[in-house]
């Protein structure tokens, strides 16, 4: 190791013990079996509409938090060092939500409702052939751009093999030996950081027109993909931000997380619920504004006809208003016992306005909200798979987590 | 205090003046006042000043501009009392964007007023005691102490690697 390189301490404490593992199994279990009963039960379509939601969410949260690192190196913010590492972990989930989404081409004849309509001509572009190739390919771009980015941080972190050298090597690579090496692994770094936000731009747009948008062939919101993928980095931040709450409330202050690392993270999440209620109006607004049927009656039967009514009043409560209202306060925004209620919130507030999008055009005539058990284990059994995908990934690479320092506050 | 002397200590270093500030009270010197060319954390925090009300009068002008914002439109579309393109008069979504533009405003107003309020300006006092040097390169701390003790001060200022201003 060449003394040149940034010394980093590894978690210690922090790093996932069994019992994590074990939490995890038994939360995908949990899920994997209701989803398997449901499967087989009277109403597989409501298991496949909620299996379509937490894919959404689960993913887009994985994608939003690798989202942070990639966003604060290339801008070069400083003061995310802590954080950036954290965030990169949730890189353990890609490969699990790939195979996700190959799983939903099984249940396609249960989700896609414009599958056997007229579709006047877009037939060209919704077909499942081509949609789930173009998907696909870009769910690999995206996850392979985001390995490509943390493989080039390990490679500026990693000091010996250590545990799963296998996977180690693979990922860091060759560590950097002279200074020359470690500006040419930096500049790589910046370079897959910077695709990275681009690519997250362009694919998570193509996934909310394909995979939400599309679920009501005949609307149309050219805003609708900036507004997913917004949305992603909105969760992605509370992800991030209640995994370095847990790390911080079981290591103390030598989690070297400081509470000025949670008051600016905590600003950036106070930002993205204004943007996510920002991309909210301004397409309710021209909607309101040009008043054609063709684009009102999406958001009039989401906003104003039972039973979805109710769930539009929860959703802008809980995704805006009650963070707006509670995030002004600066000192909330560095208790983490506080930001993982309402990071958590948030989340289950996404969760549902992903039913309110995707609800009404899998539920004709629907005379209550579908909502069942079966919609929260599947909601736990991805979070299970997240569970063991950021433990997994943190226990092979501990150097992700904060270097315990002594004196924080 | 009758035989008072006012003292400044001038550094090029913002750590030294922290240092210094801290110290003066032990020393048994009144410490006055601080001049900083730049804005330093490292200077306010020496300085252990209590957080400022000035965000509050900001959430008060914020709070205030967004329903002026809406009573504005709602007023001025009432004047009018022109349907226009099948919409109600009193639109609320679009009526959100005044109150959200007279919610900026107003917070600016009130953050402006409540930095008049806290700061108490415009203060012409301690201009006297002021050296134009802190409005380039140096940051000075003002001191006091009985006549009798000005000579301690001005080492205790020199030891510290700081410049010595007297003011008569």
């Amino acid at each position: 190791m060449n003394s040149t390189m940034p010394s980093v301490q590894a978690g210690g404490d922090a790093v996932p013990q069994r019992s994590l593992f074990t939490l995890g199994a038994f939360l995908t279990v949990a899920g994997l079996v209701a989803f398997l009963a449901g499967l087989f039960g009277p109403h597989p379509q409501r298991v496949w509409q909620a299996f379509l939601i937490n894919f959404l969410l689960w993913s887009a949260m994985a994608q939003g938090a690798v989202l942070f690192s990639a966003v604060t190196h290339t801008v070069k913010a400083r003061w995310a060092d802590p954080l950036s590492g954290l965030s990169e972990a949730f890189a353990g989930f890609f490969p699990l939500s790939f195979v996700c989404f190959l799983i939903l081409l099984i249940g396609r004849n249960h989700l896609f409702p414009w599958l056997h309509a007229d579709l006047h001509g877009k037939e060209i572009w919704l077909n499942i052939p081509f949609l789930f190739t173009r998907d696909g390919i870009g769910f690999l771009i995206l996850y392979g751009v985001g390995w490509a980015y943390l493989s080039q941080d390990l490679k500026l972190k990693l000091r010996a093999p250590g545990p799963a050298a296998g996977l180690r090597r693979l990922l860091a690579g060759r560590i950097p030996q002279t200074d020359a090496d470690l500006q040419r692994v930096q500049g790589r770094k910046t370079l897959w950081g910077g695709l990275y936000c681009f690519v997250f731009a362009l694919v998570l747009s193509l996934i909310g027109f394909d995979l939400v948008m599309s679920m009501d062939p005949h609307w149309v919101s050219t805003l609708f993909g900036a507004y997913h993928f917004v949305k992603a980095f909105y969760v992605g931040l509370g992800a991030l931000i209640i995994l370095a709450a847990i790390i911080h409330l079981r290591r103390g202050s030598s989690a070297g997380l400081a509470a000025t690392h949670f008051h600016d993270v905590g600003k950036l999440f106070f930002a993205f619920c204004l943007l996510w209620a920002d991309f909210f109006y301004v397409q309710l607004t021209v909607i309101w504004y040009g008043n054609i049927p063709e684009e009102t009656h999406y958001v009039i039967l989401r906003t104003v006809t039972p039973p979805w009514n109710a769930l539009a009043w929860v959703v802008f409560i809980v995704c805006f208003i009650i963070p707006f209202v509670v995030l002004i306060n600066r000192r909330v925004k560095t208790m983490p016992h506080a930001m993982i209620i309402l990071c958590g919130m948030v989340i289950i507030g996404i969760w549902l306005e992903h039913l309110l999008l995707l609800g009404p055009a899998l539920n004709h005539e629907a005379a209550e909200l579908p909502l069942g058990l079966t919609d929260g284990f599947v909601f736990i059994g991805f979070m299970g798979l997240m569970v063991l995908a950021v433990a997994y990934t943190l226990k092979t690479f501990p150097e992700l987590l904060p270097p315990a320092r002594q004196g924080a506050r | 205090m009758p035989d008072e002397t006012f003292i400044m200590g001038l550094f090029k270093d913002e750590g030294k003046a922290a240092k210094v500030i801290l110290e003066l009270a032990a020393a048994g010197f009144s410490f006055r006042r601080a001049h900083s060319p730049i804005p330093s954390h490292r200077i306010l925090e020496a300085l252990k000043l209590k957080k400022g009300r000035v965000g509050w009068f900001t959430l008060a002008g914020g709070i205030f501009g967004f329903f002026t914002g809406f009573a504005l439109a709602i007023f001025t579309a009432v004047q009018w009392n022109m349907i226009v393109s099948g919409k109600p008069i009193v639109s609320l979504i679009p009526f959100f964007i005044v109150g959200f533009e007279f919610t900026i405003l107003f917070s600016v107003f009130g953050n402006v007023i409540g930095l008049l309020v806290c700061s108490r300006l415009p203060d012409y006092r301690g201009l006297e005691t002021y050296d134009p040097r802190c409005s380039g390169e140096h940051f000075g701390v003002l001191a006091a102490c009985e006549t009798g003790r000005a000579g301690e001060l001005m080492d205790f200022f020199q030891k510290k690697g700081g410049e010595v201003k007297v003011f008569a």
